[in-house]
């Protein structure tokens, strides 16, 4: 047998249906209810879609619309401070715990808690955790802050006045405009690096140990094996990482739906939060331009995809 | 010396481990500390760390006030669902793949692939709109059949079954079985452990949605336990210890179980990897 000639319908059948009702067919609408001003209560017809037509007009708005506007920039500050931080504490904790002592597994289980946990219920969770008044975070910070300023007044000195807000106050968190998009980064990257923990190890896992024993051979310390070897290495891993941990990124929904609604004042609206208002939050819903704010996320991410895979030539090593 | 040195180091760096695996554990116990605390007795100085006594009626409150059970039933069924449909309809598609030979397959697979490029954001929208005017909005048929097609699923089980010997199946074949009597009775079962890590990455998924059941369901009683720990969230929203308390019961049970099924989870998980 070397294949079978004909057309597998049995097989087949299933999946193409599924793809043509709920991929192929969605898409095309999406992209076509984006040229639309098409409102829920008419029929899902070519008819009504030809009737609400309005061009480019969806795409021309966001240009325009600075709450847009704003939904970017959290974007792009949430991923801009989240992946970095994430990859490398994870990175750091998968190097510490790719080797054998006593216990190692317990800890590279407590690192996985947060991983099972549901996103939504991280979010709830860290609400209370980032509790201003009586959260462990803030308790914790009163007390470093109570521990320097407490050394101040040892040698006679008066604490600058950050140390005495951090010491009697501390961050408001989700209730400051300023403070809000760093708890939510906070609560991301506690659940986020356990998974990313868990891809490094795979990728340390899968380096061939004889490239250690040569290096060691010829002389190489603990810094230059890390260095020469497990760096370059590892660099698909960390690339691959990396692009799942920007795409994952650009898409936070869950944590701002839970932990914050989008604000204080817009300060944590995000792209696909945004297009999650437009479309169930608002009445009557704006479909059209909610499919534009999708198309223009998916560009993003495209784009972005395709500049990952430009640079990999670069900078990921690549066994010939 | 050089011994000495390595070993302070070693030190260093687990207590720094074990430090950041307790931080992981903190807000846990921090949670489940708070579900039973008094109510109304969280914000008196100084702060209590553990309660005194264990107030039980932050659990009755949450279980006469909301579906618990029901929620997790859902949670299961979706997750179920999910798990059937990629375990049947991607790996039979997979098999397609890796074993036949048709006009324009290349570009079918091609096709497929290229959904993976599209974010599930997307869909979305017209999904919803779409099914709210079938009438399926609120059924489970919105919750489950749209992972009907799965290009992950589909490229995983191809790869999988390329991978594996043919001379089994061709050995079948001279016997006389029909191309399905070979699928299931012969590349099936070898399949297996492909099908156990697949099934359980789906599950973990599945368990785990929020933005697509947030949007297909609005009564209380079709929520999974995402969508309804994030009502809930709003309808507590200041009544720290019954929310602590539906949140324990929320994130315990995944725990016990991942702590159980530990290997399998890690094993899908890694390999969820690929699908991002």
């Amino acid at each position: 047998m070397s294949s079978y000639r004909r057309f597998p319908w049995l097989f087949i059948l299933p999946s193409l249906v599924g793809f043509l009702a709920f991929n192929a067919g969605p898409i095309i609408i999406s992209l076509l209810l984006s040229f639309t001003k098409w409102d829920v209560f008419s029929p899902l017809s070519l008819q009504s879609i030809r009737d609400s037509w309005i061009g480019f007009g969806n795409y021309v708005q966001m240009w325009q619309d600075p709450t847009l506007h704003k939904a970017f920039w959290n974007t792009l500050y949430y991923v801009l401070v989240a992946v970095p931080l994430e990859i490398l504490i994870s990175l750091l904790v998968a190097l510490g715990l790719n080797r054998d002592f006593p216990g190692v597994k317990l800890v590279r289980t407590l690192y996985l808690l947060p991983t099972v946990t549901s996103i939504v219920a991280v979010g709830l969770l860290w609400r209370w955790v980032l509790n201003p008044y009586v959260g462990p975070v803030n308790m914790f910070l009163r007390w470093i802050g109570g521990q320097l300023e407490a050394m101040f007044n040892l040698v006679h000195l008066h604490a600058p006045a950050t140390i005495h807000w951090l010491a009697t106050q501390g961050p408001g968190w989700l209730s400051d405009e300023h403070w809000a998009m760093p708890g939510v980064i906070l609560a991301a990257v506690w659940a986020g690096i356990g998974f990313r923990m868990l891809i490094f190890l795979a990728g340390l896992q899968n380096i061939d140990k004889t490239y250690y024993e040569v290096a060691s051979l010829d002389g190489a310390g603990p810094w230059h094996q890390f260095w020469y070897v497990t760096i370059p290495l590892l660099s698909p891993t960390v690339f691959l990482n990396t692009l799942l941990a920007l795409i994952g990124g650009f898409q936070v929904f869950g944590l701002i739906y839970v932990m914050t609604g989008g604000g204080p004042l817009d300060a944590t609206n995000v792209l696909l939060f945004y297009l999650y208002q437009k479309a169930f939050g608002i009445f009557p819903p704006d479909m059209g331009y909610a499919s534009a704010i999708a198309w223009l996320l998916f560009l993003l991410l495209f784009g972005l995809t395709v500049i990952q895979w430009q640079l990999r030539k670069r900078w990921v090593w690549e066994e010939a | 010396m050089h011994k000495r040195k390595q070993r302070i180091a070693d030190a260093v760096i687990f207590v720094v481990l074990l430090v950041g695996g307790l931080t992981m554990l903190v807000p846990f116990l921090w949670m489940i500390a708070t579900s039973f605390k008094e109510p109304g007795s969280l914000f008196d100085l100084p702060i209590q760390l553990w309660p005194h006594h264990l107030h039980w009626e932050n659990y009755k409150r949450v279980l006469t006030a909301v579906p618990f059970g029901r929620w997790y039933l859902n949670s299961l069924i979706i997750a179920l669902g999910l798990t059937f449909l990629n375990l049947t309809s991607g790996a039979m598609a997979g098999y397609a793949f890796a074993r036949f030979r048709w006009k324009g397959k290349d570009a079918m697979f091609l096709l497929s692939l290229i959904t993976l490029m599209i974010p599930a954001h997307v869909l979305i929208i017209p999904l919803f709109v779409i099914l709210s005017k079938i009438g399926w909005i609120d059924t489970y048929y919105a919750l489950i059949l749209p992972g009907l097609f799965d290009a992950f699923a589909i490229f995983l089980m191809r790869q999988n079954f390329i991978s594996l010997p043919r001379e089994l199946e061709e050995a079948a074949l001279i016997d006389g079985a029909t191309p399905w009597q070979i699928y299931w009775k012969v590349a099936l079962p070898l399949a297996a452990p492909a099908l156990a890590t697949l099934g359980t990455f789906t599950f973990l998924a599945g368990w785990n949605s929020f933005l697509w059941p947030l949007v297909a369901t609005n009564s209380i009683t079709m929520r999974p336990i995402t969508v309804g720990l994030a009502v809930f969230n709003t309808q507590f929203s200041t009544e720290w210890t019954v929310l602590m308390a539906g949140l324990s019961l929320a994130t315990i049970p995944p725990i016990i179980v991942f702590l159980a099924a530990q290997k399998y989870f890690i094993r899908g998980l890694t390999l969820g990897s690929l699908k991002g």
